[in-house]
């Protein structure tokens, strides 16, 4: 009764929006009405938010921003609000890897929200924010990390002669992950000069790990419904995280590395390949950083299945079932992921969700002269499109890598085998599938 | 050895422990007048080669910044609950501890020793239950909601420090005082209470850096500038990939001021009234 | 009315005065202590999952408390709680003594002293966290910048990462924040410390190290328990620290319970299986309170205190 009363309601929901979306946002449309929202807050995100004014003049209803935190804490927020039953809010800040945890929390947009807008948004993006066969959410822009590189390193005549010479081929921007390998350790001194670096902790390691595994031709979980990353191409693929650490070629400290280690690590210089989002690349070759005007950038490499890295997730709007008035809320995430919406992230370095925009920034910044923007949005556009994949779309995904991370990082730091701490952190895994059933 | 040698090789261990005690401290409220590519630059520069307020102008939102901080908020509320919360304890907290000091009844160490375990329940096992239980009464993102978990996180030890104090003041005197015709209320006034100010100072102070300091249910009972305090309020520097350390640094600064500034004038009070209150049970 | 005048009578009787002077406290502590403790016991009976609460009423009996323990990782944890609480609060009490015995002998801007002694205290958790993150940062932290700049190593000392290392800056951080406590307590116990024994002991010919021996030290070790125990009290706020400096890693080296009961709660969601922990880490806190606190009842019987 419940589930039908909620279905219909939305279905009549949707109904009156599609009505409504035909001409887009009226004037005055939401006069008086207050949208609650809970939005991620940080440097990169906020500058979309002074948009929000331009909505609230558009239509009338007035936005208030419940809170403002960072994903991890949001995300514990909104699970206390579900335990709590206090949703008394309309629209969150979601992200791919968080989404399929909330289970009904969020409606299915394409109930609500007309076909032209969510085809606004690219297929790809589209189908990751998509659960169980709903869209869950409405992406704003996406992640997806490639590799860097300091390229005087590479230009050195006496590195490219003794490069030769130690691993009989010729010294250029990786192409698979055996040759960064190889390349790290090459240029490694550590403490003062290290190969690369990769986070090593939290779902950060987590999905390395599993994007590894997939360039290495596995899978995480099996057909059996149990997770299968102990197997064969498991292990290669941890045994590269093992062999930079031992070879001390990465940072010794990359166990408690997070992004933010990784980003400002590389632009001290210190670091000759890193792969990272695209957020940061305005960052990396500007005044702040020690590497301006010597930063390249290539696609992901490729693993031994001849697949590319390409560990992908967006951030996104959700609307809540409880919403009581999902108009106004659909009105106000389609303003806040339209076109122009977009350029003001892209602007900033982030990489938009729909393809108009896309192409928009990269004529922008020819436009401007601006090359390294130009390299950056066709880079990381082309490896959205083409090697992108979201984690795994099922609400463990946060729990199972709660238990895989600190195993990945027993082996990494010589603690057990790979194949031993693979095993175990299946075991745990299994565990928790069990329980679910 | 002479006395004066003596006197001035304590003198100097004193002051070498001092220096241990406060650089760790220091460097972080230096950072905070830092630009960060000073404060994060290898090879460290140790003399600070440009002080600048911007990381406070930053903060506060003066000028060209992307982000401002609702710092003014979170310190009002701190100060709010901080202060609220202390004088309730002590409240709650003085009348407690007469009881204690001056009464026998059944119970007596059952209930004490049971007031001072329930302090003993760690703040994580207790955030989950708290925050369902004040949703359902609507106490979340309140002053209110966090006022009263101060409270109750901050009774046990009052009691137990003013419980001490009472004690130490002998009986008679407000025994005398009633014989002279005064209540037994007049008598706590006018003679008990004056006398256990020092302890009550520092149960105080306990009390009030316990509630400014809190983080771990703040930051589940807190939702927005309605509640926020200043710890909870540092974890605004935390994007989901870069920490602005000069801005936390700044904050830290911010933080730590008005607690130093209390300490410091209390702090007399508060060696008087350790002195007696826990320990001549 | 009669009734009421009862009751208004029974409420100011003799009798009943404490009962009443003690409700504001005991209702303060029911409504934030045990009435959610209540709820999360039996929480720990149910396969509760917080972002779904149809699962509250999911009962599996002792289900969670067997996976604790027979949970190999749970028990090294535990351990490993123990011990840093056992050394932590030990180092703390030596530490807080030297401080204590050194204030007390220096004459000369002592009220100064005394305020950058209590600097520490000053400071939240979760900033002292942040502040030895930085501090102990293999790359840019000053600590190591500091060692290479002297010359001591030229490596980057990975100090969140080893294991010893990393339960060493976490107990450091620990110590930095709660000395403090300590070191006043003590000094408000030698301040009260009446001269005449130290006095006569002189008279008899002790030398300093007996005099502190029999008669200093026994004079301060109830106030050494007041402050073991007001740190047991307190000693879970060291959530903070850990969670922020390393969060329980790597590889779980610096698992202590808080950070193992805060991700299965909150990060995996699987709250029942959380509470049930968090009952075992009760059940250890109020062990080591109710240890010092008896032995401080103790003392204060050896000192023929009032009681």
């Amino acid at each position: 009764m419940g589930l039908f009363s909620k279905l219909s309601t939305a279905l009549l929901a949707g109904a009156t929006a599609v009505t409504m979306f035909a001409g887009g946002a009226s004037a005055g449309e939401f006069d008086g009405y207050t949208l609650r929202v809970k939005l991620i807050g940080g440097a990169q995100y906020e500058p979309l938010y002074t948009r929000i004014p331009e909505w609230e003049a558009a239509t009338g209803a007035k936005v208030e921003i419940l809170s403002r935190k960072n994903h991890f804490e949001l995300d514990r927020e909104i699970k206390q609000d579900i335990a709590s039953g206090s949703i008394n809010w309309c629209v969150g800040s979601n992200h791919t890897s968080f989404a399929p945890q909330y289970g009904s929390l969020y409606v299915d947009l394409n109930v609500i929200l007309p076909d032209d807008v969510i085809g606004s948004i690219s297929n790809n993006v589209n189908k990751a924010s998509t659960v169980d066969g709903r869209l869950v959410q409405l992406a704003r822009h996406s992640d997806v990390s490639n590799l860097y590189y300091i390229k005087s390193l590479y230009e050195d005549e006496k590195n490219q002669a003794d490069f030769k010479a130690e691993y009989g081929y010729d010294l250029a921007p990786p192409e698979t992950w055996d040759q960064v390998k190889d390349q790290a350790i090459f240029f490694a001194d550590p403490p003062n000069f290290y190969g690369t670096q990769y986070v090593g902790k939290d779902e950060g390691i987590s999905g390395r790990f599993y994007e590894m595994l997939v360039a290495e031709g596995g899978s995480f979980f099996g057909s059996d419904g149990k997770v299968a990353f102990n197997s064969e191409e498991g292990v290669r693929a941890l045994q590269w995280f093992v062999d930079l650490y031992e070879a001390k070629a990465v940072p010794a400290g990359v166990p408690n590395y997070l992004w933010d280690e990784t980003g400002l690590g590389f632009a001290s210089g210190t670091v000759a390949l890193s792969l990272d989002w695209g957020g940061w690349a305005s960052f990396f070759n500007s005044a702040d950083s020690k590497i301006q005007g010597d930063v390249g950038l290539i696609r992901a490499p490729k693993g031994s299945s001849g697949k590319r890295t390409g560990w992908s997730g967006s951030h996104s709007f959700s609307i809540t079932e409880a919403c009581d008035n999902k108009q106004a809320a659909a009105s106000f995430i389609t303003f806040l992921t339209n076109f122009d919406s977009q350029m003001v992230e892209a602007r900033t370095g982030l990489l938009p969700t729909r393809p108009d925009a896309l192409e928009a920034i990269i004529e922008e910044s020819k436009a401007k002269g601006d090359d390294w923007l130009v390299h950056v949005f066709e880079t990381f556009g082309t490896s959205m499109a083409e090697d992108a994949f979201a984690v795994p779309p099922t609400h463990l995904w946060i729990p199972i890598s709660n238990e895989l991370f600190p195993q990945l990082q027993a082996a990494i730091v010589g603690e057990k085998t790979a194949q031993q701490a693979l095993d175990d952190a299946a075991a745990a895994a299994n565990q928790l599938i069990e329980d679910e059933s | 050895m002479s006395t004066q040698t003596k006197s001035i090789i304590s003198w100097v261990v004193t002051f070498i422990v001092m220096l241990i005690i406060t650089t760790p401290g220091l460097w972080v409220i230096l950072s905070g007048f830092r630009p960060l590519q000073e404060i994060l630059a290898k090879p460290a520069i140790w003399i600070p080669q440009r002080l600048t307020l911007d990381n406070f102008r930053a903060i506060f939102g003066i000028g060209e910044t992307q982000i401002a901080i609702p710092v003014l908020a979170y310190f009002r509320n701190s100060i709010i609950i901080a202060t609220t919360s202390t004088a309730i304890a002590i409240i709650v907290g003085i009348s407690g501890g007469y009881a204690f000091a001056r009464y026998r009844f059944k119970f007596k160490d059952t209930l004490f020793l049971g007031l001072m375990l329930s302090r003993t329940v760690p703040g994580i096992a207790l955030s989950l239950p708290v925050f369902i239980v004040w949703a359902r009464l609507g106490w979340i993102d309140t002053q209110f909601g966090l006022i009263l978990v101060y409270v109750a996180l901050n009774v046990p030890f009052t009691i137990w420090l003013i419980d001490g104090f009472f004690r130490q003041i002998p009986k008679e005197l407000a025994e005398a005082a009633e014989v002279d015709g005064c209540t037994r209320w007049q008598a706590f006034w006018k003679i008990e209470f004056p006398l256990a100010k020092s302890g009550i100072a520092s149960a105080g102070i306990f009390a009030f850096l316990t509630s400014w300091n809190e983080f771990a249910l703040a930051s589940n009972l807190t939702r927005s500038t309605n509640s926020k305090t200043l710890p909870v309020g540092l974890t605004d520097f935390i994007a989901q990939f870069t920490t602005d350390w000069a801005g936390m640094c700044a904050m830290a600064f911010i933080i730590i001021t008005p607690a130093l500034i209390l300490t410091f004038i209390v702090q007399k009070h508060l060696i008087a009234g350790l002195t007696f209150g826990g320990v001549k049970g | 009315m009669s009734v009421l005048t009862n009751i208004k009578r029974k409420m100011f009787s003799e009798q009943a005065t404490p009962y009443v002077l003690l409700l504001p406290a005991v209702i303060m502590i029911l409504i934030v202590v045990l009435f959610p403790l209540i709820f999360s016991l039996y929480t720990s009976f149910t396969g509760y999952k917080l972002t779904r609460p149809d699962t509250l009423f999911k009962i599996v009996g002792f289900r969670n408390y067997v996976r604790i323990f027979s949970d190999w990782d749970f028990w090294v944890a535990f351990f490993r709680t123990v011990g840093f609480l056992a050394v932590v609060i030990n180092l703390e009490f030596l530490l807080g003594l030297g401080i204590a015995l050194l204030i007390n002998k220096v004459t000369w801007g002592q009220r100064t002293m005394r305020t950058i002694m209590m600097f520490p205290m000053m400071f939240s958790p979760i900033l002292v966290g942040f502040q030895f993150k930085f501090i102990f940062n293999d790359n840019v932290g000053i600590l190591n910048n500091a060692l290479q700049a002297l010359g001591i190593t030229d490596a980057a000392i990975p100090w969140l990462v080893d294991g010893w290392l990393a339960m060493g800056a976490i107990a450091f951080a620990e110590i930095w924040m709660s000395t403090s406590i300590f070191a006043i307590l003590l000094l408000a116990g030698l301040f009260a410390m009446p001269k005449d024994p130290l006095e006569a002991a002189q008279v008899d010919g002790c030398n300093a190290w007996q005099t502190f021996r029999h008669i200093t030290l026994p004079f301060l070790m109830p106030f050494a328990y007041i402050a073991m125990t007001i740190r047991s009290l307190d000693v879970a706020r060291a959530y903070d620290v850990v969670d922020t400096m390393t969060g329980g890693g790597p590889a779980g080296r610096t698992e202590l319970l808080w950070t193992l009961i805060a991700r299965t709660g909150y990060d995996s969601a699987n709250m029942g299986m959380a509470n049930a922990m968090a009952y075992v880490s009760i059940i250890l806190s109020i062990a080591f309170t109710y240890y010092f606190f008896s032995k401080l009842v103790a003392a204060r019987r050896y000192m023929g205190g009032a009681q």
